[in-house]
């Protein structure tokens, strides 16, 4: 059968393919290019200005530019002359003031901001508002120092027109290293790979990744097939409380695991009544920290295994157990010959979801312990997060948060093509059945 | 000279001064503030915004002006989703007019354009910012320019717990003395970790509690690398400054008091509530905070008799190398932006009124912050504050501020991390230093001086 | 079947390992109505003090009824988003010839786990490029096609499950291909909608991360929000019955809905593959 395009497919297949477009694969892309660039809170994200700083100046006169150039840079003089005060009238300044200014301060220089300030309080006519008179002020100079010029020409022009015979390579150097913005750069991912830190939060990272998945897939293992055997009363309540870790509230389901383990929580008070050490569990030592993770992890995702494996065990042949049962199979026998080789994919399915979603989870890590104590629970995903938007000292590094959050991508994207060859993608996506 | 483009200015300013006359009808203003790390006892930070837009109304209307301000405020509990939402709210232009945030945030976003120079719109020579301290005005400015007006000061205390310092063999007047010993160099970290340790001993204070240092990154760890000597600003070039031996000294400082068995390996990252709960109450020997602690202790933690109970320090020296210092860490009122030119020149005109002795003492005793001002101690709620002027006198002489510049954030989360990875002994004292001191090079190259100190 | 196995020593291995949730779960409810000396296991009394939140506006919590209302919204729409889009878009992976359509289909599932929150930034610059930073129609936008790859798939299955006679026999009586869809396919996948929007809702309702980064200021609170403020111990009037109360003010729907509709959803809280 000829297959053709199917408009009425493509229209209602375009509202999801736009906001995918938009807030999926844009965001995806975007992270992609700010990988290779400085972006940080300092340079902003959506570009830069350029400005010549006092520190700048210091900077560039180390970086050998040379003095007179620098000199007539850091020049913050106002005069008061014809052209000046032409300027001034022209930029709107009072006429009156603008008259006063002629006739008491004309012909003189003022080295600095607050002279001529200072200069300019003493008359009768100015006005009233320091920020009228800041304005004011603004055509009596030709500095170039702390104004932030929106194009690379403007400043260009303004270096040019404070240092006339500047030499051209001075002036390109000026102006690159006066520009505020960020840069492209490859020296995030070389920061990743030479930092003895990225090792630790990778082996960190692995470390959580596998204790929770085990913890996952055992335990989601041990209530199926559990519940599945138990009365249907009994069985349905235990997969009820097991749900709950899922359907809570992120918020909430943190607090409750800190109140349960802090301080003077249940776990701390439990333990000091029966002798044992009473501390806080959560933050209180690296061992005990990284077993809360694991379990505030893993009470969320055994519910997962849970219902997937229960599923498949419905889907066993009764008739199967019951013959086991006629030749005298135990339990134990049972679980072990019937149960768990039909439950093979579901384990493996399990494993490779939890997997990746687990590499990428770190909501109840930084609610919990934050990366506690002193960051040694710290995983990828949360040194992302961190790096890029949540720090104490503000200083949020886009770039270096962007290529993390990358390399992170491309882990997820190498595991998912090797799950989808596993689970044979190709019977997934079968030609749609029926076309006209 | 301004963040605008010169030719927006100019256009500005004919608007500004052809159009003074004209101001008979009414004007309506919004004006947003938001504070980071505030909580209810320091809610005077934007209600101070409130007050001052009150007097400014009735000040237009004896004038003849009607003038509306509506003022929006917003509290952040936390430094760091402060920062985030005002660095991305200033990305898409919706940054609030007026930002109260710590001083060290001025250079970075000097640097990214959020803010405009408060010295453009307000007259530092008259009433009531001619009275400002001088140094906090220093810590308001950055690359020549002042773009903040400071909202409180503050210093970093230590304390030591009285009656266990007594049961361990001093006298009454002996630790009256000790804040005299500390600022001398006689009392050093060093002899801090022994007598601690000696309270532990006797069973004052449960094992590993002796000594309980803040909790979290903050600038007190800075205090710390000053102990040992270390300078976070190259004075003549004024360039960072990495010193590796103050750093090693420091970071081997917290390794040998958790050898000593002050203070547990696993201290970082605890909780505030226990922390306060534990120090207040006589459960640790030696501490330190911030002088503001003293508002949580007092109020809410049941703390009556804080002089009696206490005795307050500086950080004592660690080494000979070193001295006894205090940072403080000044709020400031910034302003952003956003809005327009008279919407700065508005929210500037209420910084300052906000500025005035009366007005901001209210924030500095509800909050037990310390006075902006000369002024200030003539106010009575303020004379009245023992906690107040005293820290005023005895600590702020000898406390300075964290440098502004675009890159310190760089420098303290490479000291931080090496800190928490020698404390949890995830890494040796020297890879730490080692591993801070790359990602610093590597981050800013030459921007920032690596002293090897004596080494 | 015969019970041919001890109960009890599984029984006991159950409840061993379920005992944290029963415990953490059983004091939460236990503090709503309690007083708690710190430090003490036990209850010291009995009040109903903790609810005042829910008619007393003066508390930590605020105006705890405007946020229920909100969060509302936010999951509702979310839920309508994710089931309009999911429904259409299933169906027309599903059954349609499209172009590229394997290709969509791998990226839809390689989308679905995808580290999507650490794209936030991109996601904020994409918000503001559009205006909607900081408003919660941004918010519900982002969350609801955070969802959708999942939506989708899930969808999807659910129409190959759908005998094909049925849509042969509407098309070949003459309707339009949508006609069928909307008469015929639509109430034959109606379990597959209900498990997905229950779903749908139940992770709007819970959402934290997004509102709080993207909307930081937006006076449109939700309930996560709101429990955050109130849990935390910085606040001078901290009250820790009163943040176990609210949370249990907010997790009330959530069970309500679990309740009545658990055996749908258990369909699909699985991840939703037949696997």
């Amino acid at each position: 059968m000829r297959s053709h395009t199917s408009k009425l497919g493509l229209l209602l297949v375009s509202p999801a393919i736009i906001l995918l477009a938009i807030f999926f694969l844009t965001p995806a892309l975007l992270t992609g290019v700010f990988s290779f660039t400085n972006m940080s809170s300092s340079t902003g994200i959506s570009g830069g200005a350029w400005v010549i700083t006092p520190n700048l100046l210091r900077e560039l006169s180390d970086d050998g530019i040379s003095p007179a150039t620098i000199e007539a840079l850091r020049d913050e003089s106002y005069s008061v002359d014809e052209g000046s005060l032409a300027a001034a009238r022209a930029a709107g300044v009072a006429a009156e003031f603008a008259d006063e200014i002629a006739s008491k301060l004309s012909g003189q220089r003022f080295a600095s901001d607050s002279e001529f300030m200072s200069a300019l309080k003493t008359l009768r006519t100015r006005p009233r508002r320091v920020r009228d008179l800041k304005l004011a002020m603004e055509p009596f100079t030709r500095s170039v120092l702390n104004i932030r010029f929106e194009t690379e020409a403007a400043a260009r022009l303004a270096i040019e027109q404070v240092v006339p015979d500047i030499d051209a390579g001075e002036l390109e150097r000026i102006v690159e290293r006066s520009y505020t913005g960020w840069k492209w750069t490859s020296e995030n991912y070389s920061k990743l790979f030479s930092s003895p830190e990225t090792l630790r939060i990778v082996f960190n990272t692995v470390f959580y990744v596998a204790m929770t998945l085990a913890f996952n897939v055992l335990v989601g293992l041990f209530l199926a097939i559990t519940t599945f055997y138990l009365p249907r009363r009994t069985g349905g309540f235990f997969s009820l409380i097991w749900l709950l870790p899922r359907i809570t509230p992120v918020v909430l389901y943190a607090i409750m695991w800190k109140w349960f383990t802090w301080d003077d929580g249940f776990v701390a008070a439990l333990a000091g009544q029966l002798g044992l050490p009473s501390f806080n569990y959560m933050k209180g030592s690296v061992p005990s920290a990284w077993t809360i993770v694991i379990l505030v992890n893993g009470f969320i995702g055994a519910s997962f295994g849970m219902i997937l494996f229960s599923g498949a065990l419905r889907a066993i042949p009764v008739q199967q157990l019951w013959a086991s049962e006629v030749d005298g199979a135990t339990r134990w026998q049972q679980v072990r010959h019937i149960i768990l080789p039909q439950l093979r994919w579901p384990i493996l399915f399990v494993t490779s979801y939890q997997t990746l979603s687990l590499l990428t989870s770190y909501q109840e890590i930084w609610l919990t312990t934050n990366g506690g104590p002193g960051n040694t629970t710290a995983v990828w995903a949360l040194e992302a997060f961190r790096t890029a938007l949540f720090n104490y000292s503000g200083s949020l590094q886009y770039g270096l948060g962007a290529a993390m959050a990358l390399v992170l991508v491309a882990v997820g994207m190498v595991l998912s093509i090797i799950y989808l060859r596993l689970f044979r993608f190709d019977e997934l996506v079968s030609k749609p059945k029926i076309e006209f | 000279m301004t963040i605008l483009k010169k030719t927006t200015v100019l256009a500005v300013a004919g608007a500004l001064l052809s159009g003074a006359a004209s101001a008979a009808i009414a004007e309506d203003y919004t004006i947003s503030v938001w504070a980071g790390g505030s909580g209810d006892e320091s809610d005077y930070r934007v209600k101070a915004i409130e007050i001052a837009a009150d007097l400014y109304e009735r000040e237009a209307a004896i004038r003849g002006e009607e003038v509306n301000i509506t003022v929006e405020t917003q509290l952040f509990s936390g430094w760091d989703d402060f920062k985030q939402a005002v660095t991305l709210a200033a990305e898409s232009g919706t940054a609030p007019n007026i930002i109260v945030s710590g001083h060290e945030d001025i250079g970075p976003w000097v640097q990214a354009g959020i803010l405009r120079p408060v010295e453009d719109y307000v007259d530092f020579d008259a009433w009531p910012l001619n009275q400002l301290y001088e140094n906090l005005i220093q810590v308001s400015s950055y690359d020549g320019k002042i773009w903040g007006i400071p909202q409180d000061a503050e210093s970093r205390v230590f304390f030591f717990w009285r009656e266990h310092l007594e049961a361990v063999g001093y006298s009454k007047e002996e630790i009256d003395a000790l804040p005299k010993k500390v600022l001398d160099g006689e009392y050093t970290l060093y002899s801090m970790l022994d007598d601690v340790k000696k309270m532990q001993d006797a069973g004052l204070v449960e094992e590993a509690k002796g000594f309980m240092p803040r909790i979290s990154n903050g600038p007190d760890y800075w205090q710390f690398y000053q102990s040992f000597g270390g300078e976070m600003v190259d004075e003549e070039s004024g360039k960072l400054v990495f010193d590796k031996q103050a750093l090693t000294d420091m970071y081997q400082f917290f390794v040998d008091a958790v050898d000593k068995g002050v203070v547990p390996a696993t201290y970082l990252g605890g909780d505030w509530d226990t922390w306060h709960g534990a120090v207040s109450s006589g459960k640790a020997g030696a501490w330190h905070g911030g002088t503001w602690h003293y508002a949580q202790w007092t109020q809410k933690n049941g703390l009556d008799d804080f002089f009696g109970k206490i005795v307050y320090t500086l950080i004592p020296a660690g080494n000979e190398r070193g001295r006894a210092n205090a940072i403080t860490h000044p709020l400031v009122y910034l302003l952003s932006n956003t809005g327009t030119d008279d919407d700065a020149a508005l929210a500037a005109e209420l910084v300052s009124i906000a500025s005035e002795p009366r007005i901001n003492a209210l924030h500095a005793v509800k909050s037990s912050h310390l006075a902006i001002g000369r002024e200030e101690i003539n106010v009575p709620l303020y004379a009245e504050s023992r906690w107040a002027t005293e820290a005023t006198e005895n600590l702020l002489p000898h406390a300075n501020a964290l440098p502004n510049d675009a890159d310190f954030g760089v420098v303290w989360t490479a000291m931080y991390k090496g800190l928490e990875a020698s404390w949890t002994g995830v890494s040796s004292v020297a890879d730490a230093v080692e591993a801070a001191e790359q990602s610093v090079v590597s981050a800013l190259g030459d921007k920032v001086i690596v002293r090897d100190g004596g080494m | 079947m015969t019970r041919n196995f001890p109960v009890w020593p599984v029984l006991l291995i159950l409840l061993v390992i379920s005992l944290p949730l029963v415990i953490m779960y059983g004091y939460l409810a236990l503090g709503t109505v309690t007083t708690t000396e710190p430090g003490e296991l036990l209850p010291s009394g009995v009040t109903l003090e903790n609810w005042r939140f829910l008619f007393d506006s003066s508390t930590a919590a605020g105006n705890i009824w405007a946020a229920t209302f909100n969060t509302f919204v936010f999951a509702g729409s979310i839920t309508l988003i994710v089931l309009t889009v999911s429904a259409t878009g299933g169906y027309a992976v599903s059954r349609l010839n499209l172009p590229f359509r394997r290709f969509f289909l791998a990226s839809i599932l390689v989308m679905h786990a995808f580290p999507s929150v650490t794209l936030i930034i991109g996601v904020f610059l994409v918000l503001q490029f559009t205006g909607l930073y900081d408003t919660m129609i941004g918010v519900i936008a982002v969350k609801a096609s955070l969802m959708l790859p999942f939506g989708i798939w899930i969808m999807k299955g659910f129409y190959d499950t759908v005998p094909w006679e049925i849509e042969m026999a509407g098309v070949q009586d003459g309707a339009s291909r949508l006609t069928v869809w909307w008469r015929l396919l639509l109430p034959q996948v109606r379990p597959g909608l209900v498990a997905l929007g229950l779903f749908a809702f139940l992770d709007g309702w819970g959402e934290y991360v997004l509102p709080r980064i993207l909307a930081p200021t937006n006076d449109f609170r939700v309930l996560s929000i709101v429990l955050d403020l109130v849990g935390n111990p910085d606040r001078a009037n901290y009250d820790f019955n009163l943040f176990k109360t609210v949370g249990v003010f907010y997790t009330l729907p959530v069970l309500v809905i679990f309740a009545f509709f658990q055996h749908r959803l258990m369909d699909i809280f699985g991840g939703g593959t037949k696997g």
